[in-house]
């Protein structure tokens, strides 16, 4: 059970209550800390029981409860109601309700306590000592965490008078005959900024927060987005649950004042650049304002300097951004990190992409200077051994991402008997990145930089490197590219998912564009649900390894993209209508990746534990994947429509898609419509 | 041990910073406290330039740390964002000048170029290349 608003969110059992697991993050969370790790409630000594939960929004939760285990609670004449909101800190109201003639007297009592844990340590705790402060005067209670200058710090009130204790508050209360009782707990999470304010009261960009009620701000993102009219059952409340998992899943950083996409729920509660990137190019048509936000984030905090602690390098778009103690006192990753070679050319191709759909040139020309410095890295420091490919390879061998690609477990990267290449690696879908980067670049530069020079050069560029990437990594028997090269140049043979970015970024030649899209949805790499990470058959196949074989919407929804770009519609419907039927079979949030097994032996999508759900990238990808059946694309100061929709959609209507075309609506139904349709 | 900050600063090239955004102009205020007493650098960033003067007026940011902080910052050691997640370092104001404190001070010694990594794999092949034929 979780309540979310942005980095701040809150897990807990299907009571409402919290207790710490090494399993699971249960907990009051902000800026990757845990605030609360207990929180339970008892009445008269007894913990509840919940009859039912009403998830009301994505940021509150009403939880209707009675004392007592399961099997004794018929004839209760006392119920409870816990209804609980986070926004930037956690309330709960509890309101006891005595159902009896008779008037009644109960003990209410609230555990609390806290750990302090970093979220990346919940697996393995370790002991902090926590200074607690009881106020019994003001019914306030206050955990407090101090390492060197760091402090973090949570504050439980209540309104109605309590008894404070170091370990809670109890309340002993008289309710009427059919009358009832309530408090608000307000539990407040502060990090430790000047003579022990938040520190956020000192930034400007979090002065502004003016408090508009959480409702209204849904409400409104809500309707900023096109609306969905569809035939499909269940679609349009997929798309609106996307929609809104898309909301729950923005925060805003300390230094930025715009609401930014995070990664997902629990394990990336926060900046990943990656992450940001994609979902923003994923939801370009429905929720455009991620875009400008994220690009501004990401540029601010742009790589200045060589450092291999970081793996920094001027230009380098950020990898990760932490808020927990160890990412601070660098016990474990650092708070700012740059490993990742994707990151840099993916933020050029969403400032072009969000050009194109929004005709905002200003923004274009305000980070010339991060695109152009970002654009300098691609050649000056991601080219390692000097062939001219886009490579990898951490100079922070402690902590260090191993493989600083959308593959980032250490063992993703593997020919088909299962040999890990040299480093540094150049795996394929960095080299369609780099092309796309510098054709869109080339495009900036033309047309609002003002630089034809550049642009000539870096389209020279970018045909040399599509025609060397066309001789290297094609193995012509195999009939696909290569997952990477080594660094001598040798081909990493293991047939991945890879090979369909590359069509996303346009760097395949025409004439075998056919090859890899029946590679994309043959019996190998295609589950029936959708495209795997890795083929089956080889060596390292593993079905529910992240990426060794698990189908993962975002990767999914890239490639069928890329097989629309080069007009194969049958292929891209197909692993559109299969990643669909996923999300609608589990319901909900679509969920980071599914197993990879095969869809007629278990029938069910298999989710994996490790996954995150909501997660912004797979809620991206929903929408990404209705763009692509719709095949929106904007054509100078046109949104054009180009549908292919998989059978058994229906009509499909989105409408008012914002743009620089003001809105714009797109129709279209699957071909068995079509004939009907025609027929009549 | 390389140069103190506030040496740093004295000698700072007020020529054109070509890793500084030509967008991006503001004031910042580096508060150098020592026992009982503070030291007030004031830093102007406009066209790609900056000018250091001693100041203790208003700032569009101001960013408050021990002297030692600031030397460890201006050597590289410390990234401004870490030291303010931290709190060896407060600010007030606008957060996004902080950022620009990496590019105007010097780097970590001794971090290397990628392709030093780079060269370093090849130069390694070569080598083994080489034995594997004389055995």
């Amino acid at each position: 059970m979780h309540v979310i608003a942005g980095n701040l969110f809150a897990i807990s059992d299907a009571q409402g209550d919290i207790e710490a697991d090494p399993q699971a993050p249960l907990g009051l969370f902000a800026y990757d800390t845990r605030f609360l790790s207990h929180w339970v409630l008892r009445i008269d000594g007894e913990r509840i029981n919940a009859l039912s939960r009403d998830d009301l929004t994505y940021f509150e939760t009403r939880f209707f409860l009675v004392p007592g285990a399961a099997s004794h609670y018929v004839d209760a004449d006392v119920s409870i109601i816990r209804h609980r909101s986070v926004h930037d800190c956690l309330h709960e109201n509890i309101t006891v309700l005595n159902h009896s003639s008779q008037p009644a007297e109960f003990t209410v009592r609230m555990e609390m306590a806290s750990d302090f844990t970093d979220i990346i340590e919940v697996g393995q705790l370790r002991q902090r000592a926590v200074e607690v402060s009881a106020d019994p005067a003001s019914q306030r209670l206050v955990l407090r965490y101090q390492r060197d200058r760091f402090v973090r710090e949570t504050t439980v009130r209540s309104t109605a008078p309590a008894e404070v204790d170091e370990q809670g508050m109890t309340f002993r209360i008289r309710i009427e005959p059919d009358g009832k009782w309530e408090t608000d707990l307000h539990v407040s999470a502060t990090m430790g900024g000047e003579d022990g304010r938040d520190l956020r009261a000192d930034l400007q960009s979090h002065q502004q927060t003016v408090r508009t009620g959480m409702r209204e701000d849904l409400v409104q993102w809500l309707d900023r987005a096109p609306q969905l009219v569809a035939e499909r059952k269940g679609l349009e409340e997929l798309y609106r649950g996307s929609l809104a998992d898309l909301a729950a899943l923005r925060y805003k950083p300390l230094s930025y004042r715009e609401r930014v996409p995070i990664g997902g729920l629990p394990w990336s509660m926060g900046l990943c650049g990656r992450d940001a990137l994609i979902t923003c190019l994923q939801t370009m048509a429905f929720t455009p304002e991620l875009a400008p936000a994220t690009l501004r984030m990401l540029a601010l905090m742009q790589g200045g300097q060589l450092d291999d602690a970081l793996d920094e390098e001027p230009g380098k778009i950020l990898a990760q951004l932490r808020y927990g103690e160890t990412g601070a006192f660098s016990d474990r990753a650092s708070a700012l990190y740059y490993g990742a070679a994707d990151t840099t050319p993916l933020f050029v191709v969403l400032l072009d992409e969000y050009e194109r759909w929004s005709g905002d040139a200003d923004l274009v020309r305000e980070l010339r200077h991060p695109a152009r410095m970002a654009l300098d890295w691609i050649d000056e420091y991601g080219d390692l051994t000097g062939d001219g490919y886009l490579r990898y390879q951490r100079r922070n061998e402690r902590d260090g991402t191993v493989n600083q690609c959308w593959k980032d477990s250490p063992d993703a990267i593997v020919d088909s008997r299962g040999r890990q290449p040299a480093f540094p690696r150049a795996t394929c879908e960095l080299q369609g990145y780099a092309y796309d980067a510098k054709r869109r670049g080339a495009r900036l530069a033309r047309e609002f930089w003002g630089d034809p020079a550049y642009a000539d050069r870096l389209e020279r560029e970018a045909a040399a490197l599509k025609e060397r990437f066309n001789r290297d990594f094609w193995m012509p028997h195999r009939e696909y590219y290569a997952l990477a090269l080594d660094p001598y140049g040798e081909p990493v043979d293991a047939l991945a998912s890879n090979i369909g970015h590359l069509l996303w970024s346009g760097i395949v030649e025409d004439d075998r564009a056919e090859a890899v899209a029946e590679h994309l949805v043959g019996p190998r790499l295609f589950s029936g649900w959708g495209v795997r990470t890795l083929a089956s058959g080889q060596r390292t196949y593993n079905p529910v390894g992240a990426h060794l074989g698990a189908v993962w919407p975002s990767d999914n929804a890239l490639i069928a993209a890329g097989l629309r770009r080069y007009r194969l519609d049958a292929q891209a419907a197909r692993i559109a209508d299969g990643i669909f039927d996923m999300a609608q079979t589990l319901g909900g949030a679509a969920p980071e990746m599914i197993a990879g097994y095969e869809r007629s032996l278990t029938t069910f999508p298999v989710q994996l534990a490790t996954s995150c759900r909501p997660q912004a990238w797979s809620s991206g990808a929903l929408l990404m994947l209705l763009g692509t059946m719709l095949g929106l694309r904007p054509t100078g100061d046109n949104l054009l429509v180009n549908p292919a929709v998989p059978e058994g959609f229906g009509r499909l209507e989105l409408l008012d898609i914002p743009g620089r075309w003001g809105h714009s609506d797109a129709y279209a139904r699957d071909r068995t419509t079509e004939r009907r349709h025609r027929l009549r | 041990m390389g140069a103190t900050a506030e040496q740093y600063l004295r000698q700072l090239d007020t020529g054109r910073r070509p890793d500084l955004p030509e967008t991006t102009a503001g004031t910042l205020r580096l508060d150098f406290r020592d026992d009982g007493s503070t030291d007030h650098w004031y830093l102007t960033i406009a066209d790609q330039q900056v000018r250091v003067t001693r100041s203790a007026d208003d700032a569009e940011l101001v960013v408050r740390a021990d002297r030692a902080v600031f030397d460890r910052m201006a050597r590289g050691e410390l990234h401004p964002g870490a030291g303010l997640l931290r709190n060896e370092l407060t600010v007030q104001g606008n957060m996004q000048l902080l950022m620009l404190l990496r590019r105007i001070f010097s780097g970590p010694v001794g971090a290397r170029h990628p392709q030093e990594l780079g060269r370093a794999a090849l130069v390694g092949r070569a080598a083994t290349t080489a034995r594997n034929e004389r055995s």
